[in-house]
């Protein structure tokens, strides 16, 4: 017998007939320092999780030899939590950081969410337009999370909704991303209308 | 930002991932039987035989099907294991073709059922404001 000879078998098969629970994801986005993280780890059961992933940005303009336009694969950090709702379902949230020239480069991730929420900073609206434009073109459910930083709010919730230039169908909400409860109503908003849709 | 200063809490990038993974997924891109990419919340399992051929597989194989005895997101042990997604990927898919990893790919149509989404709706709804206090239900 060698001395690494596993030690496995009765035991690891109980251990691994554990079926996964089926995962629900949903997506966090927005600019830099607007509250993705923050709105991550309030709800999350675990620390939240920093992983890198790759995003293909299609620069503006072609390449001059070629002439078909430059892609440069980005490594971005990509938040992320969970929350366990019964042994048979996950929530999936991933947070991921919303730039300007993404275009619709952020399927990797996003590909079969449920729902997005796209968190504003109102001192700096136009950090969200990418995501908002992303989610809206792509059809997912997504609602617009004002994050009141201190308390305040720059904006009238009317300006807000001019300003990026979203339909009434998209609800705005004002949140604070260190809450909990908050986080939970905010994302409540999406869920609802992911299932409104479905019955739709 | 208006006064050109670094916004708060820029999204940290970790270190640099280690160059060797890149070596050892030979910069392959992963998918599904179907073509496509693994979702990055797809669920992974070790089966008997990966926990059984532990001690001969290479540090990133090793990691992975140790960290999988639970069910794991790619998300998960790309994090964990501090691998770039993609690497995660790639070692998953091989892992599972060589019959030590079990690997579940979300099938969209479940996750985005109304009774799903139900589900999920009154699990949400039933967790406290803030940690450790439960919530006044109306
Ligand atoms: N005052 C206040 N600070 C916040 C709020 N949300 C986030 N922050 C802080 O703003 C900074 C950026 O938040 P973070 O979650 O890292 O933003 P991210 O880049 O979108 O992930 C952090 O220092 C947070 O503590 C909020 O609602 N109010
Ligand atoms: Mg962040």
């Amino acid at each position: 017998m060698t001395p690494t000879e596993p030690l496995v078998h009765g035991a690891a098969a109980a251990q691994t007939a554990e079926r996964p629970p089926l995962p629900v994801k949903m997506v966090i986005a927005g600019g830099f320092g607007v509250g993705k993280t923050t709105s991550v780890g309030s709800i999350s059961e675990i620390e939240p999780l920093t992983t890198e992933a790759s995003i293909t940005e299609v620069a503006a303009g072609v390449d001059d030899l070629t002439h078909t336009p430059r892609k440069t694969t980005t490594t971005v950090a990509m938040d992320f939590g969970c929350l366990t709702i019964d042994p048979t379902l996950k929530l999936y949230l991933f947070g991921t950081p919303g730039q300007e020239r993404f275009g619709f480069m952020w399927d990797d991730i996003v590909e079969g969410a449920v729902g997005g929420l796209v968190i504003v900073d109102t001192r700096r609206l136009d950090d969200c337009y990418a995501a908002v434009d992303y989610f809206e073109h792509k059809g997912i459910p997504f609602a617009v999370a004002i994050n009141a930083f201190d308390g305040k709010v720059e904006h009238t919730l009317d300006e807000v909704r001019w300003a990026l230039d979203v339909s009434e169908g998209v609800p705005l909400v004002v949140f604070d991303a260190r809450e909990r409860g908050s986080v939970r109503d905010a994302l409540l908003v999406v869920l609802e209308l992911a299932l409104a849709r479905t019955e739709g | 930002m208006a006064d050109g200063s670094p916004p708060p809490g820029a999204d940290p990038v970790g270190p640099a991932p280690a160059v060797r993974p890149f070596l050892v997924t030979a910069g392959r891109v992963a998918d599904t039987a179907s073509g496509r990419t693994m979702p990055v919340e797809t669920q992974v399992v070790a089966t008997a035989a990966g926990l059984g051929a532990l001690a001969g597989l290479s540090f990133e194989q090793h990691d992975i099907v140790a960290a999988c005895r639970r069910p794991q997101s790619l998300a998960e042990l790309a994090a964990r294991l501090r691998l770039h997604l993609n690497v995660v990927r790639v070692l998953a898919e091989d892992l599972r073709a060589a019959g030590q990893l079990t690997v579940h790919v979300p099938d969209v149509a479940a996750t985005h059922d109304a009774s799903v989404l139900r589900r999920v709706i009154d699990g949400l709804r039933s967790i406290p404001d803030s940690r450790g206090v439960l919530r006044d239900t109306d």
